[in-house]
């Protein structure tokens, strides 16, 4: 499903690394959670399996493509089967909830039929349907995020990246978050969150990456936050 | 792959860009009402070139008694210059270059003079004699002038010959200078117009990066978010040479027809069916000339 070998990532002018030597497999429907300091490496590494960017050196292949020789054009469609969210939701402010998520279903040139009957369903599956006609300043930061997961997931992808998902959410709305998540993973989606939140990590008791300056310092599965930080 | 959005989000983008929008209208339509304007010039010059140049003729003035005494030492030219003029022009040697020639003697010229100065005093003062009696010769070709020239130039009796179309042409280098100032500017402009179309579809993007972000993330593909900013550009282009086609309309058909067809009436001018027939040529220029600049503005702007 994402299979990363010997990947290092040096930016022009940076003192060290952003990257160095990361190996890892992760395979269908498995959860992970990327753990580490700011600076580690974890939003690079998203990065790279979103192909945002390209390493230096070493391969990914992510469903089957290979990210380092993938043309340009083809990359639009292979971002397709990934759905992505943020720390901060990346709404557009001036469409509603619906609107939002209809908005990442317009754009690929889906049908308005399409839209029309996916758009409600996945606003029930993170139960915000009574709230489809809202803009997102009238949503709780909980709310923004489920609409935010909506739209990563409206159109079914094999997997969704989430880089620190529950950053600015307090821990009750977090765990809210997390079990949507876990409904997701359940049905099928490889799940990737990059998070510092040491509780969500201690409960989840999954497979733990733990990166420091640019490499993996510890892999482990059904694994807790750990001792750094 | 669904129009409506892409236009719906071109309205969008234009809506939120409006100033810039109209400026880039009113450079495209200054810029082409230039270029519309050379454009027609250089017909205009075409035209008259075919139709004056046809009728110019080469003429033999003779000498009369009040021609400068250098050239015309014996005075009024006599009966025999008037021969040896005709033998020359029937000549195997000139006969093939000239199409026909006549002449025109004192009382002739006398009465062509008051019928084409009939409003100036210089009329009134001007007797027969001081007209040259004079060879009006048509040219097969008129670009052939020089070879009548020389054959007559410096013949004893002969005051001037002299090509109508040395007249001619300064009134066309006239017009072509005007042409080519119409062109320079319309080239200066366009150029801004190219900048101002670049920074304007850079600007929308900004405007608009929120959205841009999210659409590559959900796997837009390039041409999708691009697309409604080259016909943000297009649009304007297009609505720009419009009006330009619009103002060449308006010039035709009140300046030349209105105006300076009914000042000059033996002057054929270019008309209406001449602008219609360059404003799709306008239309191309505005839109293709914003598409490619639009194009490569946005393509600047967003990698993948």
């Amino acid at each position: 499903m994402i299979s990363i070998s010997q990947v290092s990532k040096q930016y022009k002018g940076a003192p060290r690394a952003a990257l160095e030597g990361i190996s890892l497999e992760i395979d269908k429907g498995e959860f992970v959670f990327l753990v580490g300091a700011s600076g580690s490496g974890k939003s690079s590494l998203m990065r790279m399996i979103l192909r945002e960017d390209i390493p230096s050196s070493g391969s990914i292949h992510v469903l089957g493509e290979n990210l380092i020789g993938i043309p340009n054009r083809r990359v639009p469609h292979f971002r397709r089967k990934l759905g992505v969210v943020f720390q901060d939701f990346r709404l557009l402010p001036n469409k509603t909830a619906a609107q939002n998520v209809a908005f990442s279903l317009e754009v690929i040139g889906k049908s308005k039929g399409f839209i029309a009957e996916a758009v409600p369903d996945v606003l029930r599956l993170v139960g915000l349907e009574d709230k489809a006609n809202s803009l997102p300043s009238e949503l709780s930061g909980g709310e923004q995020q489920r609409i935010a997961l909506a739209r990563a997931i409206v159109n079914k992808p094999a997997i969704l990246l989430a880089d620190e998902p529950t950053g600015n959410l307090d821990p009750a709305t977090s765990m809210d978050i997390m079990a949507l998540l876990d409904r997701i993973n359940l049905s099928g989606t490889t799940i990737v969150m990059a998070t510092h939140d040491r509780g969500i990590v201690d409960r989840g008791q999954k497979r733990v990456i733990e990166l420091s300056q640019g490499k993996i310092i510890r892999d482990a599965r059904g694994a807790s936050y750990g001792e750094s930080e | 792959m669904r129009f409506s959005f892409v236009f719906s989000e071109m309205g969008i983008a234009i809506k939120r860009n409006l100033s810039m929008v109209i400026s880039v209208i009113l450079v495209t339509f200054i810029s082409l009402t230039f270029v519309g304007t050379a454009g027609l010039l250089q017909q205009q010059i075409g035209s008259m070139k075919t139709y004056w140049y046809d009728k110019a003729q080469v003429a033999i003035y003779l000498c009369t008694k009040t021609s400068p005494a250098e050239i015309c030492p014996q005075g009024e030219a006599s009966k025999d210059v008037q021969v040896t003029v005709t033998e020359r022009l029937k000549s195997t040697t000139l006969a093939p270059y000239i199409d026909k020639y006549y002449f025109e003697n004192h009382a002739q010229a006398y009465k062509t003079f008051q019928k084409e100065f009939k409003d100036n005093s210089v009329a009134k003062y001007v007797t027969p004699e001081q007209l040259n009696e004079t060879f009006w010769v048509n040219l097969k070709d008129p670009n052939q002038a020089p070879i009548i020239i020389e054959s007559f130039n410096g013949l004893s009796g002969v005051e001037e010959v002299k090509d109508q179309r040395t007249y001619l042409d300064q009134i066309f280098s006239i017009l072509n200078i005007a042409s080519l100032a119409a062109l320079s500017i319309a080239a200066l402009m366009l150029f801004s117009a190219v900048l101002l179309i670049s920074t304007t579809i850079r600007l929308s993007a900004v405007m608009r990066r929120r959205e841009i972000g999210i659409m590559r993330l959900v796997g837009a593909s390039n041409f999708y978010i691009q697309l409604p900013f080259i016909l943000e550009g297009v649009v304007a282009g297009v609505i720009g040479s419009l009006l330009a086609g619009g103002a060449i309309l308006g010039i035709v058909q009140v300046f030349v027809q209105g105006f300076l067809a009914k000042q000059l009436p033996f002057t054929s001018f270019v008309g209406i069916p001449d602008a219609l027939a360059l404003l799709p040529l306008l239309v191309l220029a505005g839109g293709g000339l914003a598409a490619i600049a639009a194009a490569a503005a946005i393509r600047r702007y967003l990698r993948v």
